[in-house]
């Protein structure tokens, strides 16, 4: 029995919010006995607020969103959970087109241009990601940590929504940043700028963006829960096949979902930057205590007990359940 | 003692009525963003005690990161639901679609008026944009009404009154609202009138 049939879920207008367009479009929560509504969101942070305080049912998040909600690190802390990952790589590093040529100068491997061009030449960069709680930011220190950079000391970070992060760059004003299609490739190329390093390289196979709910919200509504689990999950299995692709990118450029920035994925462009969205949708409460970790590493969260939250935030069980068929 | 408010807001409208309200409650509006692209310089210069920002704009996340990134400043800002607002006021403006960044140190009792003044200013908006909808949704709707009741009097030679009481009754006897008869109607009359054409 379905404790709640009439669903509201919350999604941006990205890419990896495939699975829930496409959970609708095909008719797949339908087929659940669920009505859903998607409601476009126009920031994680309302993302957050509206499924902690119950305007929204669930969403698709960041997947260090849900652990950061539970945590408290940004707003009240509102425990949260996921059972499914939607979507897995999908994000590059792009450094802009003078900085490249300023690095390609020295005739030095990558990390020692930059290392010095900051450190001797005294060059300050900017870089942004899209939000302080996602992969971009960590794996955007990630990489730079492992070219021997101290992300605290050598750079200067700021957040900047995705749609805006091209033209800053072009301006002059920001020298790179870590973000998800279409804007590693358009920078390509428009020639503002080179891909020097992609999600996939940085975490091989590591989640991107997770359906999540609160705690509270999947206690009261367990069945219902998993059937919107099993909805997506064969989005997800449905988008894995190459010859949804075009009607995949049909479906996103509906009004209320994509719009005009779906016109930008053009897919021979993007296909080597796309999310998967079936390599594997199982959570693993082991990438949630790597993230917790990298929470840790940037001093965004001071706590130490990385195994209660990450079993607690990212669960298997749930997915299990639905990959059985029970 | 006064507040200096800085508002992001997409609605020119909503920004003049929230700005004499909040000027009638004796604070200053220090800077007034369509949007938050120019939002960490304002800050840096006109040090602001309370950031005001539309939720429907794409810059929240802008100040989520501001905040994060700012704790290990002098003067770090803080989301308004971190500084012990009550539940109410802060379920309040996430439905009302309006967030604010407070500077730490600015006390809550003090920003509670300001957040209660945005609150209702943006409710008072809604409103009004709902009544805005619901009007054009009207008038969309005695339009589809009326070319409903055109192809009937064409097709089926009837006058008006006969015309619009076969529609009340199609919709009577269905249970339907009398749009949704009128849509299905034009849908099958202009079908017929196309087919009989070719």
């Amino acid at each position: 029995m379905l404790e709640t049939t009439t669903l509201k879920l919350g999604f941006l207008p990205l890419l990896d919010s495939a699975p829930l367009i496409i959970a609708r479009e095909r008719g797949f929560f339908a087929d659940e006995g669920l009505d859903v509504i998607l409601v476009r969101e126009h920031s994680w942070a309302n993302i957050r607020d509206r499924v902690s305080w119950g305007l929204l049912d669930g969403a698709s998040m960041l997947a260090p969103l849900p652990l950061a909600a539970s945590l408290g690190l940004a707003a009240p802390a509102v425990p949260m959970l996921t059972g499914l990952v939607l979507s897995r790589h999908g994000n590059a590093i792009t450094l802009s087109e003078p900085l490249c040529q300023r690095l390609e100068s020295y005739q030095l491997p990558l990390g020692e241009a930059l290392r010095l061009a900051i450190r001797e030449e005294q060059l300050s960069l900017h870089l942004a990601t899209v939000y302080p709680y996602s992969c971009h930011h960590y794996q955007l220190r990630s990489w730079l940590e492992q070219h021997q950079l101290e992300p605290d000391n050598d750079l200067c970070f700021s957040a900047v929504p995705p749609n805006r992060m091209l033209e800053k760059m072009e301006a002059g004003e920001l020298d790179g940043y870590c973000v998800g299609e279409p804007w590693n490739s358009l920078a390509e190329q428009r020639g503002s700028g080179r891909i020097v390093a992609t999600g996939e390289q940085i975490w091989p196979n590591f989640c991107e963006k997770v359906f999540a709910v609160t705690r509270s919200w999947a206690e009261r509504n367990p069945n219902s829960h998993l059937a919107l689990l099993r909805a997506l999950k064969r989005a997800c299995d449905w988008l894995g096949q190459p010859a949804h692709r075009a009607e995949a990118l049909e479906l996103l450029t509906l009004p209320p979902y994509l719009d005009r920035l779906a016109g930008l994925l053009e897919p021979e462009r993007i296909l080597p930057l796309m999310p998967q969205f079936h390599l594997n949708n199982r959570p693993d409460p082991a990438d949630a205590a790597f993230l917790l970790r990298q929470m840790q590493q940037c001093r965004q969260w001071s706590g130490d007990d990385i195994e209660q939250v990450a079993a607690e935030g990212f669960r298997p069980d749930l997915y299990d359940r639905i990959a059985s068929g029970n | 003692m006064p507040l200096d408010v800085l508002l992001i807001d997409t609605e020119p409208g909503r920004i003049r009525t929230l700005t004499d309200a909040l000027h009638a409650l004796g604070h200053r509006v220090v800077a007034t963003l369509p949007n938050a692209e120019t939002l960490s310089t304002h800050v840096q210069q006109l040090q602001p005690d309370i950031v005001i920002i539309d939720m429907d704009g794409p810059d929240r996340d802008t100040l989520d990161s501001m905040a994060a990134m700012s704790r290990t400043e002098p003067r770090p800002i803080v989301f308004f639901a971190e500084t012990g607002q009550p539940a109410d006021t802060i379920g309040e403006a996430i439905r009302a679609g309006v967030s604010a960044y407070v500077s730490d140190g600015v006390q809550a009792e003090r920003v509670k008026p300001i957040l209660d003044t945005a609150i209702a200013q943006f409710n008072a908006f809604n409103e009004l944009r709902l009544e805005r909808d619901q009007a054009l949704d009207k008038l969309e709707e005695r339009k589809l009404i009326d070319r409903a009741k055109g192809l009937l009097m064409k097709h089926q030679n009837w006058d008006e009154e006969q015309a619009y009481k076969t529609l009340r009754k199609l919709a009577m006897d269905r249970g339907q609202k009398l749009v949704d008869v009128a849509r299905h109607v034009i849908d099958a009359l202009e079908n017929l009138l196309d087919n009989a054409k070719r």
